[in-house]
């Protein structure tokens, strides 16, 4: 079943701004990675998700209901992390958590003691106050809390400790286990490469790519950075492994892009003696640029 | 209908600006209140004819005999207008434009409720507290009265002008209400909302100075509030109350709806 829906929607800003012709969908019970660079579109899509704005043309829709018209219902089974955090500064952490557990219809505070734990959080202080991190977790907290079915989380991460990062990811895999329905947006490949099913890729508005995360990767290079011992050693590496080429700087040192032959180039060097190594996984933007060039 | 978790938070986030704007309120009605006598003739009445125009601007030109006239001709025509709409301005900028602006309107529409709902309890808000400051006021107005001059207050009329004034703040409320629903920049919706009160105020002050521009008490939606004819219990002076009172509902009922339908940069 498909839980979120995303039907040709356009939502124009002007000047190339905004999302056309989006669709995709989220199924029951999966994680679904949505990334792209910053401006792509993402929170735009989010909030029509959210049902704070409507599409120019087309259709958003969770549980088979209309985002806009029928925001207030499906409020009730989703959680929902903003991308750019605000609060009401007067309150202090507690109180603002009390209140949107209030505001939830909440009988307690459901699962907010357990992850204030989980994200060691103390929430006493006032919300003003509180660095980028700490409102980060609150924010997480409030999104989690009425443990919802369906979880929508605009750049979880961002502001965290890698650290919290991790306890974040770890936390997405628990949720993956209970069965819940989560929609990511991100431009961090890694943190969506270790708890996505899947990942819609946006650019300028426009769908690049949904697909497995293992199709995906399968695309994904990183840059290899090996220093041998002796310069020959190196040469001849090169020799045998014709994607590698000598660095311009040290001669001891070959450079190469791998995806697939990953393996390869590791036994190859297995065969001289490896003086140190560097692994330079691709910002997002190279990985686009190779996804659109195909295989270089 | 609405939520009582969002009233209780904006009483809570509101209380001490209504205090601090009650206080102000609280000094210039004993103040004026007090300088009423009787018998030794009008103390201000002497200030008022030293200097005509500015009293005049001040809707202080006329002032009757009587306690009543004598409260209502120096606190009703500029004091309890002006203080209040400031109060109005910054508290109708609070309930809704600010979330929008700094992006908390998320939190407040996180639950089962509808946007409708969350708003119509902004307008309550606003509402509720006016009719708070309303009584206060009247309440010191009274009672310094009373203390000072017992039984010299014509309760009757007291309450006819005070009607009226809240008729003023309902329409001043909804207006400023209105802005914050439309515009997503709390800086927009302060600026515009203030333009309208400023205007209205100055426009109200320049046609009372003389013949001259008296004309152009058309054209502020302050001339509504008739203070000498709600005394004289005339109907026109109803009639003027009325439209305050439809055309601010207007307002809330119009920015609900608004609300309601656009697009939230959140």
């Amino acid at each position: 079943m498909k839980t979120i829906e995303i039907n040709h929607i356009t939502k124009d800003y002007g000047g190339r701004r905004g999302v056309f012709d989006l669709s995709f969908q989220v199924n029951q019970g999966e994680v679904l990675g949505f990334l792209g660079p910053n401006g792509a579109g993402k929170t735009t899509t989010i909030r029509q998700l959210m049902g704070y704005i409507k599409p120019d043309s087309g259709s958003v829709s969770i549980l088979g209901k209309d985002c806009f018209a029928h925001a207030a219902e499906i409020q009730s089974s989703l959680g929902y992390l903003p991308g750019e955090i605000a609060f009401m500064d007067s309150m202090n952490g507690m109180e603002f958590i009390r209140f949107v557990a209030k505001m939830k219809r909440m009988k307690d505070l459901g699962r907010a003691p357990e992850l204030m734990e989980q994200f060691e959080l103390d929430a006493s202080g006032k919300l003003k106050k509180m660095s980028k991190g700490m409102k980060q977790k609150i924010g997480i907290v409030c999104a989690f809390m009425q443990d919802p079915d369906i979880l929508i989380l605009d750049e979880p991460t961002s502001g965290l400790d890698p650290l919290m990062q991790n306890r974040f990811v770890d936390l997405i895999l628990s949720e993956k286990k209970r069965g819940k329905t989560i929609l990511m947006s991100s431009h961090i490949f890694e943190e969506i490469e270790k708890t996505c099913d899947r990942a819609a890729i946006i650019r300028a508005g426009e769908l690049v790519a949904v697909d497995s995360m293992e199709k995906l990767c399968s695309g994904k290079r990183k840059e290899l950075q090996i220093t041998f011992a002796e310069e020959q050693m190196a040469a001849a590496y090169v020799q045998a492994f014709d994607k590698a080429e000598c660095a311009a700087a040290n001669k001891r040192t070959v450079v190469m892009k791998v995806g697939k032959e990953l393996d390869a180039a590791i036994k190859q060097a297995g065969n001289y003696t490896v003086t140190d190594m560097d692994i330079h996984t691709q910002s997002l933007e190279d990985f686009f640029l190779h996804f659109y060039g195909g295989d270089e | 209908m609405m939520n009582l978790t969002l009233y209780k938070r904006e009483w809570k986030a509101n209380w001490v600006m209504l205090v601090i704007f009650m206080g102000v309120l609280t000094m210039y009605a004993t103040m004026i209140v007090s300088m009423f006598d009787p018998e030794m003739g009008d103390s201000l009445k002497v200030m008022a004819e030293s200097m005509p125009e500015v009293f005049a601007a001040f809707g202080m030109a006329d002032v009757g005999q009587t306690l009543l006239e004598f409260v209502t001709g120096y606190l009703y025509g500029i004091l309890l207008t002006a203080f209040p709409a400031v109060y109005i301005i910054i508290l109708a900028n609070r309930l809704v434009a600010k979330y929008v602006d700094n992006g908390s309107m998320v939190y407040l529409l996180s639950g089962p409720q509808k946007r409708a709902q969350i708003v119509r309890t902004q307008a309550v808000f606003m509402v509720t507290s006016l009719v708070v400051m309303l009584v206060y006021v009247m309440g010191v107005i009274w009672m310094t009265s009373e203390l000072l001059f017992p039984k010299e207050l014509e309760m009757e009329g007291f309450l006819r002008v005070n009607a009226g004034l809240f008729g003023l703040w309902i329409l001043l409320g909804g207006v400023c209400f209105l802005c914050s629903c439309i515009w997503n920049e709390s800086k927009t919706a302060i600026g515009i909302s203030s333009a309208v009160v400023v205007y209205s105020l100055l426009v109200q002050m320049i046609s009372q100075v003389g013949d001259k521009f008296e004309n152009l008490k058309y054209a502020t939606p302050m001339t509504l509030f008739s203070v000498d004819g709600l005394i004289a219990n005339e109907s026109e002076a109803w009639i003027m109350c009325a439209v305050m009172y439809g055309a601010g509902v207007l307002c809330f009922v119009v920015g609900v709806s608004v609300f309601k339908k656009k697009n939230l940069p959140i």
